[in-house]
Order: C-alpha cells, then sequence, then structure tokens
C-alpha cells in the first residue's frame, strides 16, 4: 500500500495556471445549463425541479436538477439493499480499486470541475480548486484507511482460542452534503462508505447539485456499480423520506445545526421490522472564535484573520466568526483591521483579484444583511467594505464591534461575511467566552508565549484549535476535521478515526482445543 | 577555454586569499568577535537557537521588563539542558526584582543585537553612520524596515518615509568628502547614497493569483517617488521578496520605467535572486527589456542568492509544489556565478551589483570583471549592514566598490529583518558561519 499524499493544488501565482482555469471556464459555460437527472439504478429519473443559479449573477442557470421522489427514495434504497451484499463481498482490492480510478477521473478533469464551482456556488478560483483536491484527497485517503482496516486488528491470544477483530460494512448508506464544499464533503462521506463496501445514495444540496453529479459520473466510471452509487437530487423533503427510511443504516450529514439535530431525532426513531439503530455522523454549525493576546504578532494576525473570517465570504463551517483581543491591543487591531476590511474587494468568483464573493443565495444575503442592521444597532460597526455589486448576492464584510456580552450577533452562526471583535481583560477570559459557547468546532489563538498556547490548549473545547495561523483550511490526513458540542457527532473526517463510523466491529473467537490438544 | 577557465580559477584564488588576508583581526572588532562566538553557540544548538529567535521576535510585543521575563523563561523552559549563561536567567527571574533585571537585560541584549544590524530609527538619525561608512570607503543604500502594510494608509506612511529618506540623503551627501573610487564607472557618475523600496510595503493589494493588482496600487505611490527621486538625483532599488510578489514586482518595474517619462532618470535597480530555479529566465526577460528600453543611465542589477528560502521551501513543500528555489546550496552558488558572468557580458546595457558575503562569489565577480576587460569601479560589491562589515573592510582596503545596504527603523519594525539575519547568520550552510568556524581559506574558495 503505497504512502497517502496530497494532491497539490494549483500554483496560482503563475500565469499559465491561471490560464488553465480560465479556459476551462469558458469551455464550461458553453454547456449550461447542465442536466442533473435523478440516478437511481441504471436509469436517468427526471431532471427538472430545481434551478441552480450563480450566485454572482442569478440570471445564469448553471444546472437544471431533478427532484428525487419518495417513490424514488424507496426504490434506490431497495436497490442498494439487494446490491450491497455482493460489493461487500469483492475483494477490498476491487472496491478501492474502483474509488482510486474515480479519483483518476476527478484529477483528469480538475479544471472544469473547480470551473463549476465558481459558478455553481460562487466559490473562488483558489478554493474551488482547492475543494477538487481536497475531494481527491477524501477518495484516496478512504482508499488507504479502508485497506489498512481490512487488515483487522490485533487481540490479545492464548493458548487455546484464536481471537480476531474485523470489520464489517453496515449496509446502506444516505449521505446528504452541504453546497458550501460541494465536491469535497460529498467525496468524503461517500467514499469512506463505499471503501467499508457500504452502498451509498448521495443527496446533494439543492444549491450545487451538478457538482454531486459528477462525483457520482466519476466513481460509475472508476467502476462502482449503479445500484450502489446513487444521486438523489431534491430539497429537504428527500432528505426526509432518505433519513425516515429504515432500510438505511447510516446517516452521514454535513449541513446546518438544526437540519442536523432534526435528521438525530428523526433516526433515533426504531419503526417495527427495522431491525438496526441507525447511526448519524453530523457535522453541523460552529460560531468560531480566534484569541489574540497583547503580545501577538499583528502583522500576521491582520491578514490570518480576515482570511478566517471572509475568503468564500465566511461560508466555511470553520469561518472566524468572532476576535476575542487582550484590551491591550484592541484599539490597535481594530484600526488595522479597519484599514484591511476597507481594502477588501467584493467581487466575482471568476475574477482572481477579489477577496470576498458572493453569499449562495437570496435568502443568506438577507439574512447577513440582518445581522449587520441588528449588529449596528446594539453595537457599532467597526469596519465595513461597502463597496460591493449591485447584481448578484453580495454582502459588505463587516466587522461589528461594541456588542453587549450576550448579543446574538456574536452568539448564533450567521454564516456569511460578518466578524464580531470583543475586548477581553485577558486570555482567560477569552477562554471563558470560548467556553460559554454551544459550538466547538475550529478556534484559534495568536500568542508568542508557550505558556499562554498549552494554556489554550488544555481549556479550549474546539475540535480543531489553530495556533498562529489562519483556522480556515483544514486538509485531509493533517488536519482531520471535525466539531465537538453542538458542533458535530461522529468522529472527524480524514482522520484515521472516520473510516470506524462506516463500519461494525466483528469479534470472532474460536476454540482450538481438540482432545486436550491445542490444534492451531 | 580550459586554459581561460583555469585562468579565472587561479584569479579567485588570488583575490580570495588577498581579500581574506586583509580582513580585520578580530582584536579590533572584540564586540563582533562576542556576538560572532554567541552565534556559533547558537548554531550548533537548534533547540537554544529556536528559543533565542522566539524570544526576539516577541520582544517588541511586550511592554514590561516582567513580561520580557516572562517570554524569556517561558521559552527557555522548552530547551533541554541549557547552556550555563541561560540557566541565570531562569533561576534569576523568579523573585519580583529578578523579573525586572532579567527583563531589562533581556531586552538591552536584543538592543544590542538589533544595532548591529539596523542603523537608525529614521535616515535623520542613521545619516552620521551613513558618512562614516562613506569615509571608511564605502557607498550606502538605505532600507526602510517597516511593519507588514495591510491598509492603505500605512501604505501612504511607507511612501512618505521613503520621499524622507529621498529628501535626507540627497542633501546629507553633498558634505561628504570625494571619493573616486566609488563615484565614476563605465556608465558616469554613481550617487553616493540610494533608496530601497519593497514593493509589498508600497500597497496592501499584493495578490499573488492577481498581480497587476497590486501592481497597479503600488504604481499609484511609485511614480511619485521615481519623480522625487529623479529630481534629487538619488537613485531608486526596488527590492525583490518572497515569489509571492515576483510577478507583481517585475510587471510594476518593468512597466512604469518602459515610460519615456523616466528615461532620462532616476538611476533605479532591481534584484534578481539566485537562489530561483527559474532566475536564468527572469534575466533573460530583464536583459531583453533592457535593450528594448535603452536609459540614459543603464538599469542596475543587484545580484543575490535570495533571503526567502525557508519560507519557500516550506510553502512549497506544504502544498505540494516543487520548491522554486534550489535545495543544494551548492546549485545556488553555482547559478550564482553564472549569472554574474551574463550580467557582467551585459555590459554597458546593465550595471551589475553583486550582493554576497560569500568570499568565493565576490571574489569570483571581481575576477571575471578583470578578465572580461573591465576596471574594479565597473562592478559592485554589496554587504549587509552588520553580517558584512569584515568583507566590506577588506574590500575597501583592495579599492574595490562596495555599498553597504543599511536597514533603518526602531525595533518594532526591524524584528522580522532582524529575525531573517539571525538566522542567515546561524544557518550551519551559510559562508560566515563557516568562516566563523575557521574553514580553510582554499576550502572556501573552491568552486561550488
Amino acid at each position: 500500500m503505497s504512502a497517502f499524499a496530497n494532491e497539490p493544488i494549483l500554483e496560482l501565482r503563475r500565469a499559465a495556471a491561471r490560464a488553465g482555469l480560465t479556459d476551462a471556464l469558458a469551455r464550461l459555460d458553453a454547456t449550461l445549463p447542465l442536466r442533473v437527472p435523478v440516478l437511481v439504478g441504471g436509469g436517468e429519473g427526471t431532471a427538472e425541479g430545481i434551478d441552480s443559479t450563480d450566485p454572482g449573477r442569478p440570471d445564469r442557470l448553471v444546472a437544471r436538477a431533478g427532484v428525487a421522489s419518495a417513490a424514488d427514495v424507496v426504490d434506490a434504497v431497495d436497490r442498494a439493499t439487494r446490491a450491497q451484499p455482493a460489493w461487500a463481498r469483492r475483494t477490498p482490492d476491487e472496491r478501492t480499486g474502483a474509488l482510486r480510478r474515480a479519483a483518476n477521473l476527478l484529477r483528469a478533469e480538475r479544471h472544469t470541475l473547480a470551473a463549476l464551482q465558481v459558478r455553481e456556488c460562487g466559490k473562488p478560483w483558489a478554493e474551488a480548486d482547492a475543494d477538487v483536491c481536497e475531494a481527491i484527497d477524501h477518495i484516496e485517503y478512504a482508499v488507504h484507511q479502508a485497506l489498512a482496516l481490512a487488515a483487522g486488528k490485533e487481540l490479545l491470544q492464548l493458548p487455546g482460542e484464536k481471537n480476531q477483530l474485523h470489520y464489517r460494512p453496515r449496509g446502506v448508506v444516505a449521505a446528504i452534503g452541504p453546497w458550501n464544499f460541494p465536491l469535497a464533503i460529498p467525496a468524503g462521506l461517500v467514499a469512506t462508505g463505499l471503501a467499508t463496501g457500504n452502498a451509498v445514495l448521495l443527496k446533494p444540496a439543492e444549491q450545487a447539485p451538478a457538482s454531486g453529479h459528477r462525483l457520482v459520473q466519476a466513481l460509475r466510471r472508476g467502476g462502482v456499480p449503479d445500484d450502489i452509487i446513487q444521486l438523489l437530487p431534491g430539497y429537504g423533503e428527500t432528505g426526509a423520506a432518505l433519513v425516515a427510511h429504515p432500510g438505511v443504516h447510516i446517516i452521514a450529514f454535513t449541513g446546518s445545526e438544526p437540519v442536523g439535530l432534526a435528521i438525530i431525532r428523526a433516526a433515533s426513531e426504531t419503526p417495527d421490522g427495522q431491525r438496526h439503530v441507525k447511526r448519524v455522523v453530523a457535522e453541523m454549525g460552529g460560531k468560531n472564535a480566534i484569541i489574540v493576546d497583547s503580545d501577538a504578532d499583528l502583522d500576521q494576525v491582520v491578514p490570518d484573520v480576515l482570511r478566517s473570517a471572509f475568503a468564500f465570504a465566511g461560508q466555511k463551517c470553520s469561518a472566524a466568526a468572532r476576535v476575542l483581543v487582550h484590551e491591550a491591543v484592541a484599539d490597535t487591531l481594530l484600526d488595522r483591521l479597519r484599514g484591511a476590511v476597507e481594502s477588501l474587494r467584493v467581487g466575482q468568483a471568476e475574477d482572481f483579484s477579489i477577496d470576498v464573493p458572493p453569499v449562495i443565495e437570496q435568502e443568506a444575503q438577507q439574512r447577513v444583511m440582518d445581522a449587520i442592521a441588528t449588529g449596528a444597532r446594539e453595537g457599532r460597526i467597526g469596519a465595513q467594505q461597502a463597496d460591493i455589486p449591485d447584481v448578484g448576492w453580495f454582502c459588505p464584510p463587516t466587522i461589528v464591534a461594541g456588542l453587549p456580552p450576550d448579543a446574538s450577533v456574536s452568539r448564533d452562526e450567521i454564516f456569511g461575511p460578518v466578524l464580531t471583535l470583543e475586548a477581553v481583560a485577558s486570555v482567560d477570559a477569552a477562554l471563558d467566552v470560548v467556553n460559554a459557547s454551544r459550538y466547538a468546532l475550529t478556534g484559534g489563538i495568536f500568542t508568542r508565549n508557550p505558556r499562554v498556547i498549552d494554556k489554550v490548549i488544555e481549556r479550549s473545547p474546539v475540535g480543531n484549535l489553530y495556533i498562529n495561523r489562519a483556522i480556515t483550511g483544514a486538509i485531509v490526513a493533517r488536519q482531520p476535521f471535525g466539531g465537538n458540542r453542538r458542533s458535530g457527532i461522529g468522529a472527524k473526517v480524514g482522520g484515521p478515526d472516520y473510516v470506524l463510523q462506516f463500519v461494525d466491529p466483528q469479534v470472532i473467537t474460536e476454540n482450538t482445543m481438540r482432545h486436550g490438544l491445542v490444534v492451531e | 577555454m580550459l586554459n581561460w577557465m583555469q585562468g579565472l580559477e587561479a584569479a579567485i584564488h588570488e583575490i580570495g586569499r588577498s581579500l581574506s588576508a586583509a580582513y580585520p583581526p578580530a582584536i579590533r572588532h572584540p564586540a563582533r568577535t562576542v556576538d560572532q562566538r554567541l552565534m556559533q553557540m547558537v548554531a550548533e544548538r537548534p533547540d537554544v537557537q529556536a528559543a533565542l529567535f522566539r524570544f526576539v521576535d516577541a520582544t517588541p510585543a511586550c511592554r514590561t521588563p516582567e513580561e520580557l521575563t516572562e517570554h524569556l523563561t517561558a521559552l527557555l523552559e522548552e530547551v533541554e539542558d541549557p547552556p550555563a549563561m541561560f540557566k541565570a536567567p531562569e533561576a534569576l527571574g523568579r523573585g519580583r526584582v529578578g523579573e525586572k533585571l532579567v527583563g531589562s537585560v533581556a531586552a538591552a541584549g536584543v538592543r544590542h543585537l538589533a544595532q548591529r544590524f539596523i542603523v537608525g530609527e529614521s535616515p535623520k538619525a542613521a545619516s552620521g553612520h551613513l558618512q562614516k561608512l562613506w569615509r571608511d570607503g564605502a557607498g550606502t543604500s538605505l532600507d526602510l524596515l517597516g511593519e507588514a502594510t495591510v491598509t492603505q494608509d500605512e501604505a501612504d506612511h511607507y511612501a512618505a518615509r521613503c520621499t524622507d529618506a529621498i529628501d535626507v540623503l540627497s542633501t546629507a551627501v553633498r558634505k561628504w568628502p570625494e571619493r573616486p573610487v566609488l563615484e565614476r564607472d563605465f556608465a558616469g557618475q554613481i550617487p553616493r547614497a540610494n533608496v530601497s523600496v519593497k514593493i509589498s510595503a508600497l500597497t496592501p493589494l499584493i495578490r499573488p493569483s492577481a498581480p497587476e493588482l497590486g501592481a497597479d496600487d503600488a504604481a499609484r505611490r511609485l511614480v511619485p517617488l521615481l519623480r522625487r527621486a529623479r529630481d534629487a538625483g538619488t537613485p531608486l532599488h526596488i527590492d525583490m521578496e518572497s515569489v509571492d510578489t515576483l510577478e507583481t514586482t517585475m510587471h510594476l518595474v518593468l512597466d512604469l520605467l518602459a515610460d519615456p517619462e523616466f528615461h532620462d532618470g532616476p538611476s533605479t535597480g532591481v534584484v534578481m535572486q539566485a537562489y530561483l530555479r527559474e532566475s536564468p529566465a527572469i534575466v533573460d526577460r530583464v536583459l531583453s527589456w533592457a535593450r528594448a528600453h535603452p536609459r540614459a543611465v543603464p538599469l542596475t542589477v543587484r545580484l543575490v542568492k535570495g533571503a526567502y528560502w525557508d519560507h519557500e521551501v516550506a510553502e512549497a513543500r506544504q502544498r505540494g509544489w516543487e520548491p522554486p528555489v534550489f535545495t543544494e546550496k551548492a546549485d545556488s552558488d553555482r547559478n550564482f556565478e553564472a549569472l554574474t558572468r551574463r550580467l557582467i557580458d551585459a555590459r554597458p546595457g546593465i550595471r551589475l551589483a553583486v550582493a554576497s558575503h560569500n568570499l568565493r562569489s565576490v571574489s569570483h565577480a571581481v575576477a571575471y570583471n578583470r578578465l572580461t576587460g573591465g576596471g574594479d569601479s565597473d562592478i559592485e560589491i554589496q554587504v549587509l549592514q552588520g553580517l558584512g562589515d569584515d568583507l566590506k573592510d577588506a574590500l575597501a582596503a583592495h579599492k574595490i566598490r562596495t555599498r553597504v545596504y543599511c536597514p533603518v527603523g526602531d525595533l518594532v519594525m526591524g524584528m522580522a529583518y532582524l529575525v531573517r539575519r539571525l538566522l542567515e547568520n546561524t544557518a550551519s550552510t551559510s559562508f560566515l558561519s563557516a568562516h566563523g568556524r575557521g574553514v580553510p581559506i582554499e576550502q572556501l574558495l573552491a568552486a561550488p
């Protein structure tokens, strides 16, 4: 088994690399709108019902996708249930071979896939390219982990008995993906399920069905049978039907906290005839804070805070939403952040020079604007770049300061380019604030004192803590990713424990004594 | 050809030995020697090196001696079995009086280090030192250290400091005595002092994937500086930073200088980094640009090895890229010599400044220049304040034209620079470190 290595991101500081992407975008544009049918078994279902548009130019139709009906969901689960045992009986090498080929197919069309995210999600080039690389990483990492798991694990052996621990697929996985990492996150959910011998039904987000479609196409072309990977585009009803279906064993979900909690509740039902308890793997919300100590290097803090808060318009679960800064440097930091925010460029994702793209949809724009208005009312606008395009779901990147302690703006997830800044008396006080949150996904500390770092590690509840760097951009196998508290349940994706979510352990103990002799 | 190459090698060794013999004896600069010993001790203990660099880095952010002590002791805690001289602060730092004392001593230590590399808080404050360097036989280039530019105001402030430096220098140099060796080359008059500017400080809009954005914004500030420099007769040199700013810088400088407005001046320079694998192509680009855009005073190229090696390699490895720099030091050194020869051959279209502390690299430039018919004044050797002091003295004794790159700024502004210089000085592969360890001269002068 070869060692896992991350797929290199494009070197976008080179003109040739940028030209490759721009050309791919032009070619993609000529094919829009894309058609995304429901894919149940070998058939092609409807491709009507969802219109996915460009967030930067809402009159551009990017994809027209079908909506999987309740009957489609039942049909898909039946097919998956029937086909899965044969898939599980294939050797790990056969299964993972199909996944490796799928990863190579994605690699071969990485420019187009990045271009698709630019159009479908308004995701800037660097982020879109990184997402495609992460998708490839997730597939190859799943291969790696599944092969390692297939070898089983060591148990204590004593004379006269033979003990084995191995892992078996659970059955049918419902993978419900988000739009913000439209290829990478579905790839992680799907590939881990498939590599371990499960059948997977993917419901992509209605805002980004085309990326999910490309993933399923690549997996099928790579050799995953039609009944083992199926595509069920749709709205919340489709997802709810999947979650409720008694034939589903695992629900792998990444999305908002309310939907995640609803899934967890629904999945706990055990109707008559369902012979198992469903398992939920959920990544949910966050309200991530960066702590800035008085000895921090502000030259480093300013760009890293901006990147954490405003890249992709703050639409990452890992994005920074709060800065908790030591009062000794709070004014200086806010001054510098203000000037830096006013230098941010808000514009179309396809423009290599922009910092902040549009948000995903009109509803999101409204939510962000409401939060800014609330922030201005309860506190004050500390910094804002108000120069934004008229058309498209753009929002002004904003820092809100001077909020009262328990303001909703600093407590609830906004999922947009809004950052709150709060002065604190000490790092301990900042940690108290962090610990009062119901979320615990990512967090950051800027300090040059190793004792402070130790303290922050000890007191931070977050799943991913970043020291003296931006708090976004987790990379497979280097920063396994996932939150604690109400930010998520289940093991970290892209890490060594994740694969265990998709299997059931089985222990076999054999008596090897025959007529008083140990026969082994 | 072979004979000719042997002739070059022989000349390099002869010049190198002669320069080496002219290095000032340690007795003349006891403080330099003490610093050098410290550096060597640090170079042998990576964990101590890490703790000290991190302490130096944190110094400007500490507001009281107690905070300094807190950082120093916390960082030293991470060192297993610290050398004896570092045990005292830990023990002392426990009491309240001790805390203050250790912090003050440590601050003084960092200030002392900084003063070796940074010549003053402002151009005005530095002008006495610059004059002394001139009297001792070296011109100067003033570099304004600064915090990172993240706002438009900060970019404006940096441009204002550059303007001030141009003005201060243009007045100050008039009072300096004549030094014929330093003031003329094949192309004519050479101004006594110049100003180095960094593009990343002239705009908050450096975006590696959109070089024209930063270039356009920096141009708003660079154009008035070029005019000011031209009118004051003070040359302006554009520094080169990491690869992330390479395209922005090249785009900006070559575009602006192509403007007929700047045909007659100011005298301007760019930097080529020999550690870049792509540097031969960059030199091609500059040379063909220079042929297409003849200027009243030829463009100066400052050839350096490059100061961002660790950054470039770490960044590339983290992102899965082939490092843009040579990973073998000998490859950089060989390329430096190849580019030296190409740039000397480009005379009279180009003025060359060879910036290195490596005696071999410098001797090679001097030897090749002589062999191809140049006078010693037709190339310039550049050294860094604080690192190249001995070499500068030796060059001055040989009447080889030398310029000292002099950083100016306060301690906060200077810290990133200082840490880079310290790293460079203590890297085990560096020439200075080898020289300090007493590696024999023939070995130091061997072809890379």
